[in-house]
């Protein structure tokens, strides 16, 4: 069985007397370890797919199998359980907290786990390692650069080693130096076996992908496999 | 546990980083408790004062004075106790220690060449002294041949020698009291203030001197002190007493024309004052501790909605509603908490500071009570006042958070 499988996932959204459907029976296989890029215009539905994927939100209708447990109608806690233990989630705007520390923002999703402090410091130092950040441990966000806060909301979401890394447009605040970083420590931890779907509508970030989806109007038109990914070579 | 300890370290954590709004949350609280400790602090200390004053002037000991009931004085009578009273009591009744009679002077200033004092003079007998616990410094005080021989002597109080601009050592001076001359033999102990009150400003002549002076009028209404031997009798005197003046006054059916009065009861008076006195501190010290919780929770609201892509962040990453309501409710029950113990700290100094600036007043007393109230009200009102923020902040939705500009 495949890592998520979904059947039929619709999303519809009430604005007025106007139905939206945000997402239009989704039928998608995705596996362990795969490299996933979605792509489209706005309004595609690209976000409600993460959202749903992500387990921040539910679908109207359909199936989310996610490592074979149907999660689509789990209640509020046992969404905010697997988002803490399955997934990690990067944003494009960071969405780091501000007044905590790079360690500290590590930390915060093992606080919900109910780790220790001192394994929560150990297991955040190696995550901040990982990314390449260690020293700057005891920075503020604002004490850190654009891709450094990126890094460091990487390594918040792999902490928690989960089975999804979700990134919502990871580059989209990022100049073109910092985005081929990015990328490249994506591609590494492709290699490491990391799960990785990502939503993005620059070309150059989808072709670092296996595979890329395409959505319109709340459907995926698209679905091709991109053998020539830098995410393959690596 | 683990989750109380980190909600309380966030909690901490969040006040911290909010330093100035925290203070400025908590100043509702503060000067409540602030204020209403100082005043119970004072007031207390008074009690306390107060009490053990009373404690001094003896728990053994008895005053009777005439009372007139309301339809008796609207008729024209008057009730007096007499002279006869205290020769019956001091005759018949055992268990007696020591009694005297009070008979207060008719006004009527005390006069020392150009000096004139309004002072309490009364007349009263050689076992004032040991009843009222008070004695002479210098000289002597007023003896049994004294009021025997009507003699026209005074003992007075320090405060009236300074009034009179007596000379340190009054003894063998002459003042005018009643269109009389009368000659100083004794000095008191001051004794200092009690509510207020100059202990030391009192002049006493002989019982029976006073009676002449006041002259040929109708039989004066005098007082009676006395004190008992034994404790333990005091309430089988005080009724042997009462039987013996309804007798005396020939009374039947008719209320007791007297009070009596133990030091007990009058401890017990002024404890009842006192305690109302706190009950209104302690009525007001919940109206600003309502008002402070509302600014609290108004607080606490601005405070979710700041940070509530904080909070969309939190629940991103696994916290479950619990966390998050805990971590604003641990919020407000600290402030609420902290701005307790400033305000106690506050109110005590302050309390301390004008116990110690304004004369007459005894040093401030804060009681455990006061301290555990406080503590319990602020941190029930951060409870209270906190849970709806706490909940509003606690039920916001993941993506709606998250997309909160």
């Amino acid at each position: 069985m495949a890592l998520i499988e979904l059947n039929g996932i619709c999303k519809y959204f009430e604005m007025g007397d106007q139905v939206i459907h945000a997402l239009d029976g989704i039928d998608l296989a995705i596996e362990q370890n795969e490299y996933l890029a979605f792509i489209g215009s706005s309004g595609s539905g690209k976000s409600t797919m993460m959202n749903i994927l992500g387990c921040l939100d539910r679908p109207t209708a359909g199936v989310y199998s996610l490592n074979q447990h149907d999660v689509s109608q789990l209640s509020e806690n046992e969404l905010a359980e697997i988002r803490n233990r399955e997934i990690g989630f990067i944003f494009q705007s960071f969405n780091l907290l501000t007044k905590a520390t790079a360690l500290q923002n590590v930390m915060q999703p093992l606080v919900y786990r109910g780790v220790g402090l001192k394994q929560r410091r150990t297991a955040a130092v190696a995550a901040l390692q990982r990314v390449g950040l260690a020293e700057r441990a005891d920075h503020l966000p604002n004490q850190l650069s654009g891709g450094q806060r990126q890094r460091v909301a990487i390594a918040r979401a792999l902490v928690t080693h989960p089975s999804i890394l979700l990134a919502d447009e990871p580059t989209g605040n990022l100049d073109s130096q910092t985005t081929a970083d990015i990328m490249a420590l994506f591609d590494e931890l492709h290699g490491e076996g990391q799960t990785i779907i990502l939503v993005t509508h620059e070309p150059d970030i989808a072709a670092h992908c296996r595979r890329v989806a395409r959505m319109q109007d709340g459907k995926i038109a698209e679905n091709y496999v991109n053998d020539h990914a830098a995410g393959a070579t690596t | 546990m683990f989750v109380i300890t980190e909600s309380f370290m966030s909690a901490l954590a969040s006040i911290r980083a909010h330093g100035l709004r925290s203070f400025l949350t908590m100043l509702g609280i503060i000067i409540g408790v602030a204020s209403v400790i100082a005043m119970v602090s004072i007031i207390q200390g008074l009690n306390h004062s107060v009490s053990q004053q009373l404690e001094g002037l003896g728990a053994n000991s008895i005053m009777i004075n005439s009372f007139t009931p309301r339809e008796e004085l609207l008729k024209g009578r008057r009730a007096r106790l007499t002279p006869e009273d205290l020769t019956a009591i001091s005759q018949r009744i055992d268990g007696i220690e020591s009694i005297t009679p009070f008979l207060p002077g008719q006004g009527g200033a005390l006069r020392y060449g150009s000096q004139t004092a309004a002072t309490n003079v009364m007349g009263t007998t050689y076992a004032y002294q040991d009843i009222q616990q008070y004695y002479v410094k210098i000289g002597r005080f007023l003896s049994v041949s004294d009021n025997q021989t009507r003699r026209r002597v005074m003992v007075i109080g320090e405060e009236t020698r300074k009034k009179l601009a007596l000379p340190e050592n009054p003894l063998n001076e002459y003042v005018e009291y009643g269109g009389e001359w009368v000659k100083i033999i004794g000095l008191l102990e001051p004794k200092g203030t009690l509510v207020g009150q100059d202990l030391d400003d009192l002049a006493v002549i002989p019982f029976s001197t006073m009676r002449s002076l006041r002259g040929a009028q109708n039989e004066a209404d005098i007082l009676i002190q006395l004190t008992v031997s034994n404790l333990d009798n005091i309430d089988t005197v005080v009724d042997q007493i009462r039987r013996l003046l309804r007798k005396q006054h020939g009374l039947t059916t008719e209320r007791d024309d007297f009070n009596i009065q133990t030091a007990d009861q009058m401890k017990d008076m002024i404890g009842a004052i006192t305690t109302q006195i706190t009950a209104v501190m302690g009525g007001i010290l919940g109206i600003s501790l309502l008002v402070g919780g509302i600014g609290i929770m108004n607080i606490m609201l601005v405070s979710v909605t700041e940070r509530t892509r904080e909070i969309g962040i939190c629940k991103a990453i696994g916290a479950k509603r619990h966390h998050v309501l805990l971590q604003f409710l641990f919020e407000s029950v600290f402030l609420c908490l902290l701005g307790g113990l400033i305000g106690l700290l506050i109110g005590y100094g302050f309390g301390a500071m004008v116990a110690s600036m304004v004369q007459d007043l005894p040093a401030a007393h804060v009681p455990l009570w006061a301290i555990v109230l406080a503590f319990g009200f602020s941190a029930g009102v951060g409870i209270i006042f906190g849970i709806l923020p706490a909940a509003k902040a606690a039920n916001l939705d993941p993506i709606e958070a998250l997309r909160y500009e």
